[in-house]
């Protein structure tokens, strides 16, 4: 039989570690439960994290997101035909990666449901060990009986007492350290579950605003470039960007207002490094430039066109497809696409020529004012309700990693014996700091002489 | 020439020396060597922190004053810094010349990379709009203290794999520095990490993109957390964690050199 110290110690040590039955005969298992047990195993869970470090690898080798030519300047037919069935050119959301990300998360709520369980079903030893077992252990001490009061008060001001009998006092600390490893695991599924809730449920845009201009709705980033309707409006009346003496950008300035049913709620200098907040969405400084833009009237209404821009009212549909600074010696001129009907027709309007300056387009007159150089300011747009989620996850992963590797378990017990007591202590990890704390209450009860 | 860089350029030198006083000592084996060293050790140290101070001092003379870890030669001298520091303040535990000689070497590469290299850009550089942020700090001092200490415990693990029996510290040492540094460096690299995905969500609006020195220290922490486990949960030991330890320590370095010079992503210093 295993003496009741070891039998605690292992106990203590094995209720996570232990995940194999040892002793029942070998019956047929259902696929129910082998299942479970490939997904509950650790080795498993080695495996899939090996597996996520190396697909990440490949990520960052080979490149991200570019087009076919440039994968066929780098390799052959035949690697990019690899490179294509994988997803190797979207490695982060190809989906081998989520699987393997799913895979990693139902394997670690698993492990760490089934640790805690047996954490506290796990019954605790509180009974006080034989004599001769605690003259065995580690750390003992004898004390007389004069200085018997003083040893146990000296100790119960450390460590918290579990019991207290005739026979003696069991004395503990540190309990919390073994949480450590469920806090960490626990976190790890919070960041997963924070992330997930943003994907679901945010979402990322962009915004281009030129000086001046007042936009209600982002583009959505990533595949389809949808429009996404903000509930509100965003003006930017001024963009600075400012350079150090030697040159290097210093600050990038985007003051912008807040608009909502026409009335201006909020006005922010949005920096990089400090983002606008409104409702739940971040506005933050990305890029910024200069774009040309063609004042037009369009049946007598002004309007501002860009590049490639799409512009449509009262039937009329076009769009400035070209700019040139000199045409012929004629001055600078732009060339309009627009909709005859169904058929695609394309016209150039010249700025200093008169006969070209104003024409005609689909019954409409159109004339062409003024080009004008503006600055814009790219935003980034992300509403991510998840984000506190993630943050709460890592505030328990450092919390947990604290726990587990700089917290640890010991127990003390207290015996009568013949002359006196006996204390006896040990430590579940990191015995060598339990035992300068050993020394240190030796010193507390019996001064600084040894 | 400043003030910080004539220091710096002294304390090469006295790690320059440190590496000669080291191989003195294993010709010898004399004790008053030692004390020496020890002596050297100290002085290389406390020189190296003035250097960085002044450096400091001197970014609020040219009145572009940040704390001194925000270019590739700055993280460089920090990190060199760290290491020295950490073989100091863990010196009970460090205190075996094969280790305190290839600690000092390191310091010695970085240090000697950070003044001769033509890549690396030694000026006293104003702060680009992207990292003018206290975020900056934390997130760089934790990430180079986790990669200190994930130093020695690549130390440990490749005198552990390749080490003789005469002048070594005895295998269980070597896995107990090992076991000990990771302890230390796993926390502070996770820390690393999530502060720098606290900034980026600040900065740019998202805590992760998968940019490439993301996800090398991504990749880098889930190798800490195979020796953790396989340690812990399938109680590997002795050479097979030493591997590990070593491994990760590889990919500390691709995430520290390689990416910075092949793979660029938002973290070139530069923009
Ligand atoms: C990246 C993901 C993970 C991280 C960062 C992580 C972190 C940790 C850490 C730091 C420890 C403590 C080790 C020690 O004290 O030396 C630990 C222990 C452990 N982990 Fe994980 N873990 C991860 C994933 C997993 C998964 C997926 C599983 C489940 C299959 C798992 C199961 C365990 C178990 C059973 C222990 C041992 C607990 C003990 O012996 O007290 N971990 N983990």
């Amino acid at each position: 039989m295993l003496q009741k110290e070891e039998a605690l110690q292992l106990n203590v040590m094995n209720v996570i570690k232990n995940n194999r039955k040892t002793t029942e005969p070998k019956q047929k298992k259902g696929i129910a439960e082998t299942l479970f047990d490939l997904f509950i195993s650790k080795r498993l869970s080695m495996l899939i994290l090996a597996l996520i470090a190396a697909g990440s690898i490949l990520g960052t080798i080979i490149k991200q997101g570019a087009n076919e030519s440039e994968y066929l300047t780098v390799y052959s037919e035949a690697t990019y035909r690899i490179i294509n069935i994988f997803g190797l050119d979207d490695a982060y959301h190809s989906l081998w990666f989520k699987a393997l990300i799913v895979l990693f998360a139902i394997n670690l709520t698993l492990c760490t449901a089934q640790g805690l369980i047996r954490f506290i079903k796990e019954k605790r030893q509180t009974d006080i060990p034989e004599f001769d077992r605690l003259s065995k252990m580690e750390l003992n001490l004898r004390v007389d009986n004069e200085r018997k009061e003083k040893a146990i008060g000296v100790l119960k001001k450390f460590y918290r007492l579990i019991r207290d009998e005739n026979r003696g006092l069991i004395l503990e600390k540190g309990i919390p350290s073994r949480l450590g490893v469920f806090i960490i695991h626990g976190s790890i599924i919070t960041v997963l579950v924070g992330s997930f809730i943003g994907l679901v449920f945010g979402f990322k845009g962009f915004l281009i605003l030129r000086v001046g201009e007042t936009k209600d709705h982002v583009t959505a980033r990533g595949g389809h470039q949808d429009m996404i309707t903000l509930g509100f409006a965003l003006k930017c009346k001024d963009f600075k960007a400012s350079y150090y003496p030697e040159g290097q950008p210093k600050d990038y300035v985007s003051t912008v207002e807040v608009i909502e049913g026409g009335t201006i709620v909020k006005e922010k200098d949005i920096r990089v490094n400090d983002p606008l907040y409104h409702k739940g969405i971040r506005f933050y400084q990305s890029s910024y430039g200069k774009k040309t833009s063609f004042l037009f009237h369009v049946a007598d209404e002004a309007v501002a066109l860009t590049e490639q821009e799409p512009f449509q009212k009262k039937g009329l549909a076009l769009m400035v497809v070209r700019f040139a600074e000199e045409i012929h010696n004629l001055g600078p001129g732009v060339q309009i696409a627009y909709l005859e009907g169904d058929r695609p027709q394309s016209r150039w309007f010249l700025l200093n020529v008169e006969k070209m300056k104003s024409q005609v387009i689909g019954g409409v007159a159109v004339r062409f004012d003024e080009i004008r150089e503006e600055s814009y300011t790219g935003i980034e747009v992300a509403r991510d309700p998840g984000v506190f989620v993630v943050w709460t996850g890592f505030a328990l992963m450092l919390l947990g990693l604290y726990v587990n590797f700089f917290t640890y378990y010991r127990r003390v017990y207290v015996v009568s014996a013949a002359d006196g007591i006996i204390v006896a202590g040990y430590a579940l990890k990191n015995k060598e700091a339990f035992k300068k704390e050993f020394e240190k209450l030796k010193e507390d009860i019996y001064g600084s002489t040894p | 020439m400043a003030a910080h860089h004539k220091i710096l350029g002294i304390v090469t030198l006295l790690y320059l020396l440190l590496f000669f006083m080291h191989t003195i000592y294993f010709a010898w084996r004399k004790e008053k060597v030692l004390s020496l060293m020890r002596g050297a050790l100290y002085i290389a140290f406390g020189l190296h922190t003035v250097g960085i101070a002044l450096r400091w001092i001197e970014s609020y003379r040219l009145n572009i004053g940040h704390v001194p870890l925000s270019n590739f030669y700055e993280s460089l001298i920090f990190y060199a810094w760290c290491i020295i520091g950490l073989l100091i303040l863990l010196r009970k535990r460090l205190a075996h010349t094969n280790i305190t000689f290839c600690a000092s070497l390191i310091a010695l590469l970085l240090m000697g990379f950070a003044s001769i290299s033509p890549s690396v850009q030694k000026n006293i550089e104003p702060l680009v709009p992207a990292l003018q942020s206290n975020w900056l700090h934390i997130h760089v001092a934790t990430c180079f203290i986790a990669y200190a200490a994930l130093a020695i415990s690549f130390i440990a693990g490749m005198f552990y794999l390749v080490g003789q029996k005469r002048i070594m510290p005895t295998k269980e040492t070597l896995e107990e520095i090992n076991y000990k540094s990771i302890i230390i460096g796993f926390p502070m690299l996770t820390s690393g990490i999530l502060t720098g995905a606290v900034w980026a969500n600040y900065a740019w609006g998202s805590y992760w993109s998968w940019d490439p020195k993301e996800t090398w220290s991504l990749i880098t922490w889930i190798i800490y957390a195979l020796f953790l486990h396989a340690r812990t949960t399938r109680g590997w030991k002795g050479k097979a964690t030493a591997i590990i330890s070593v491994v990760g320590f590889v990919s500390v370095m691709v995430t520290y050199f390689v990416v910075n010079f092949i793979l660029s992503g938002l973290h070139s210093y530069a923009t």
